[in-house]
């Protein structure tokens, strides 16, 4: 059963850096996108009237798909200032009642973002710009996407905790 | 339940949940949560939260971020940064604190390439912070440095905070633009001051780079300008694309970014695996800065709904003071406002409220954005929950702590209350330069 | 007869400081109060304040707020009947006529059922129509139809940037947050941006200094919308002020900004600085020929926007701004 948990932990941090990585590549697409804008603007005076909303698409996809390469990182960004004042024992504590916080309000923004994701895709909002795209679709869907990887992070994190393996990854943020 | 009490209880749990560790982002979120459901009943609550969190994919403003940090992360890892801070070191000769000083001039030019914070900080974050730190400056003068000086960047235009402010309170962007340059560069210029008198009150906190070159005469040292060449023509050519009208402000950022990999392609550095690299670490700080942003936009509505902008109205109007007293008041608000919500939320409560009685009291909207601009500034730095500082730290070498950022931008927030005093009591620091227009 | 007053929380697409805002606020919001007897309040929230502007139809429905007060273009991307609906792109002449539509020529029930295709019957369309006519700043003189061909002009929605498209500028999709410094900068040749009193207050003829003011391409049409269940809860009598009450308020505005707007043309036209252009009718009547294509194209996207523009057409015969 251990070896099990262990197993799937680790296989979530694979999954998670994975896409991590892979996003990187989009938000480098994204800024191809800008940059041909400006000389599809400029230098041949043909402004398109699909950059900034693929280049939106492009950021929002990897600002929200890299969430599992963050947490699995555990480069979220908080204030550990109680570390020096409970002491080693008293943190690890901490650090499992942090993990299960963020679970919590991930799982009830998931909730949240559910029937909004649904109705989207139901009646296929379109963005309503000129080149009229399923983005806000895409993006409510998206959210949701992003809220699940977040969840089965934490999990594989929560997993390495009560397993005690979590301290070679070490918890500086 | 009265607006007080709510207000109350909101920023306690917000203070209980940052104090146990809670990621920020997750803080800000469970308080939007925990207030909507208890407050709106399931539905409508998780509606809120719901449609605030999904508008954040739709700022566009936010993504210049992800341009500055691949800017950044480029420019770092490719050598440039360090061979701009030697050349910066030996050209500032024996003279102590040269580097800092020459590290806020640096941020003056990008605070006017780019128009929101986040951007330059992470920038500055990357590049002078670590080579700060390397030539032996002090840890604590160099963070607040990065950060006050970074925040320059809403206030010297192009600026987005002056932007919103204009929209929101309809008054001329041209002259809020004009009207906030002054105020920048007395800024800017109060951090220069502060930074040579610390440095010689405590020479350790600025040591000068050891080498033979530093002691050469200035003529000599000017051959080492060529460490700042190429990183010059790279801020020269954004700037120009910026001003000339070949790209909108965002757009410059991706053409910066594009300039940064020639740049090291020119030096012969650029591989496939620094530009990976770079890339990868830009995922992760956007990744966990967007997380940030999402949590705190959605107590926007909530707390709007709930009767947030009339309870400050009506403390406001009830309030029986000298006039500058109540522009005061407004500042202090916006700076306890400031301690939970994300600023295009305290534009959106406090400038509808505030505006008409800026104008009422017969003072110049235009000043007054200014005021807002640099008290925005101060909000930015402010702990808790000062997103300089978590900007910084996503960037900033893994054992600097946000809780030693925290104590190290205290000095400049006295120097940005300094400059907002400055403005508020003699305004034509601020209006003289667009009363040239009219 | 103790009740309380029914305060109603409305959110509307006017920014904080627009003239409109503070027009309905200090003008026309302690009107309704005397008209029900104090039994109706209204609480006016600015743009994007509590939900974003595009998501009020849902927030009406799951009672975040009680009503909206909208510009319905936003929700055109979730049924392009909002589009045809939302701003006919160089349509009618008037705000008045508009008005007239939704009030006496059916807009008002297909408003209603454009509500309907986004929410499950839980938000009641009270009444809509525009306020006024967006002027069109520029930073270079358009003075005819032949002059738009090869400008850029920022124009984000889906049918405006058609119309402008077929008329041959090219329309550019920068975020409003870019347009003042796209103008100043030359990124742009001319934007959409709001009524002539607003885009002075905010400075844009300081860089685009040929505004076409009347304007030659928008209309924005708003809704006033309020949650099913609390507009049942209100007595016959409230209900009747609530709509008498907006479309009250809105002709009022129009007028109002229409003064506003006419002043600061006038005076800006006097001056030096600023040349205010003002199209020919024959210009104003080759810009209608060529949108009315667009509309039918964009009709097509949807049984109920060919229907939206059918009803449209069939009340601009009836006031004869077209012949067949
Ligand atoms: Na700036
Ligand atoms: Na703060």
């Amino acid at each position: 059963m251990r070896r099990l948990f262990a197993r799937c932990a680790a296989a979530m941090d694979g999954v998670s850096v994975f896409i991590g990585q892979a996003c990187s590549i989009l938000l480098f697409a994204c800024i191809g996108v800008s940059a041909l804008e400006v000389v599809m603007r400029y230098g041949f005076d043909r402004p398109t009237v699909w950059s900034t909303e693929l280049a939106m698409t492009l950021c929002a996809t990897a600002w929200v798909l890299s969430v599992g390469y963050v947490t699995e990182r555990n480069r979220h960004i908080a204030i550990t200032m109680v570390e020096i004042l409970v002491g080693p024992r008293v943190w690890r504590w901490c650090l499992l009642v942090q993990m299960l916080i963020a679970a919590g309000a991930i799982f009830i923004l998931m909730l949240a973002l559910w029937d909004p994701a649904i109705k989207a895709l139901r009646h296929m909002e379109h963005s309503g710009t000129a080149m009229n795209s399923i983005q806000p679709t895409y993006l409510k869907v998206l959210l949701v996407v992003g809220c699940v990887l977040y969840l089965l992070q934490l999990a594989a994190n929560i997993t390495r905790w009560v397993q005690r393996t979590d301290q070679d990854i070490g918890h500086g943020h | 339940m009265g607006i007080e009490i709510i207000t109350l209880l909101i920023v306690v749990s917000l203070l209980t949940l940052m104090a146990l560790g809670v990621p920020l982002g997750i803080t800000t979120l469970t308080v939007s949560l925990g207030t909507a459901i208890l407050y709106f009943g399931e539905r409508a609550g998780f509606f809120i939260v719901a449609a605030n969190v999904g508008e954040v994919l739709h700022k566009y403003e936010l993504i210049a971020v992800p341009f500055f940090v691949f800017m950044a992360n480029v420019l770092e890892r490719s050598g440039i940064a360090k061979s701009l801070f030697d050349s910066m070191a030996i050209l500032g000769g024996r003279f102590r604190g040269s580097v800092a000083v020459q590290t806020c001039v640096v941020a003056v030019v990008l605070a006017a390439m780019s128009g929101i914070m986040g951007g330059e900080i992470v920038m500055l974050g990357l590049i002078a912070l670590p080579q700060m730190l390397r030539l032996g400056y002090d840890r604590k003068l160099s963070i607040g440095i990065i950060c006050g000086a970074g925040a320059l960047a809403t206030l010297i235009p192009p600026s987005v905070v002056l932007i919103v402010y204009g929209l929101a309170a309809q008054v001329s962007i041209t002259k809020l633009f004009a009207a906030s340059a002054v105020p920048g560069l007395l800024l800017a210029s109060l951090f220069i001051v502060y930074i040579l008198i610390r440095v010689r009150l405590n020479p350790a906190m600025a040591p000068i780079f050891d080498i033979p070159e530093t002691g050469l005469p200035l003529h000599q040292r000017l051959r080492f300008l060529k460490g700042i060449v190429l990183p010059g023509v790279l801020i020269t050519a954004v700037l120009g694309v910026i001003y000339s009208g070949i790209a909108t402000v965002t757009e410059a950022a991706a053409v910066g970014a594009v300039g940064a990999l020639v740049v090291a392609a020119v030096r012969g550095e650029l591989t496939w695996v620094m530009a990976r690299d770079a890339m990868r670490q830009t995922a992760l700080t956007v990744g966990s800065i967007i997380w940030l942003v999402l949590g705190a936009v959605s107590l926007i509505g909530i707390y709007n709904r709930i009767g947030g902008g009339e309870f400050l109205r009506e403390m406001l109007t009830s309030l029986d003071i000298a006039p500058l007293l109540i522009i005061a008041v407004m500042m202090l608000i916006v700076m306890v406002l400031g301690t939970f919500l994300e600023w295009i939320a305290i534009i959106f409560i406090t400038v509808p409220i505030f505006a008409p009685v800026v104008i009422d009291l017969g003072f110049d909207p235009v000043w007054f954005g200014v005021l807002f601009a640099m008290n925005i500034q101060i909000y930015y730095l402010s702990p808790p929950f000062g997103p300089a500082c978590f900007f910084l730290k996503s960037v900033a070498p893994k054992d600097i702590e946000l809780q030693e950022i925290f104590l190290a931008v205290l000095p400049f927030i006295a120097l940005q209350a300094t400059g907002l005093f400055l403005v508020l009591f003699f305004p034509e620091i601020a209006l003289w330069l667009p009363g040239l227009f009219d | 007869a103790t009740a309380r007053a029914e305060t109603l929380t409305i959110q509307t697409s006017f920014n904080a400081g627009d003239f409109s805002t503070q027009y309905l606020t200090e003008t026309w919001l302690p009107k309704i109060k005397e008209m029900t007897d104090g039994r109706v309040e209204v609480v006016l929230s600015p743009n994007g304040s509590i939900v974003p502007a595009k998501e009020t139809p849902d927030a009406v429905a799951a009672g975040v707020l009680d009503g909206d007060f909208t510009s319905v273009n936003y929700f055109s991307g979730r049924e392009p009947a909002f589009a045809i609906m939302g701003d006919l792109i160089s349509g009618y002449d008037t705000p008045e006529q508009m008005i007239g539509f939704c009030q006496e020529g059916g807009g008002e029930a297909m408003m209603q059922k454009a509500a309907d295709a986004l929410t499950a019957g839980e938000v009641h369309v009270v009444a809509c129509g525009p306020y006024s006519r967006e002027a069109l700043p520029a930073r270079v003189a358009i003075r005819t139809f032949e002059d738009l061909n090869g400008k850029k002009i920022r124009s984000p929605e889906g049918l405006a940037a058609a119309v402008f498209q077929a008329a041959g500028a090219s329309p550019v999709s920068i975020p409003f947050s870019e347009v003042f410094g796209a103008l100043e900068k030359g990124i742009v040749d001319a934007a959409d941006a709001s009524a002539y009193v607003n885009n002075d207050a905010t400075g844009l003829h300081d860089v685009a200094p040929f505004p076409l003011y009347p304007g030659i391409h928008s209309m924005p049409s708003m809704q006033f919308t309020i949650n099913k269940a609390k507009w049942d809860g209100l007595s016959e009598t409230d209900q009747t002020a609530l709509r008498d009450w907006w479309y009250s308020a809105m002709r009022a505005m129009t007028v109002e900004v229409a003064k506003k707007d006419a002043e600061l043309a006038a005076r800006d036209d006097a001056g030096d600085k600023i040349e205010v252009i003002n199209w020919a009718q024959a210009d104003r009547d080759k810009l209608r020929e060529v949108a009315r294509k667009q509309w039918e194209e964009f009709a097509k996207k949807s049984d109920l926007a060919q229907e939206a523009l059918d009803t449209n057409l069939a009340y601009m015969k009836q006031i004869g701004l077209f012949k067949d």
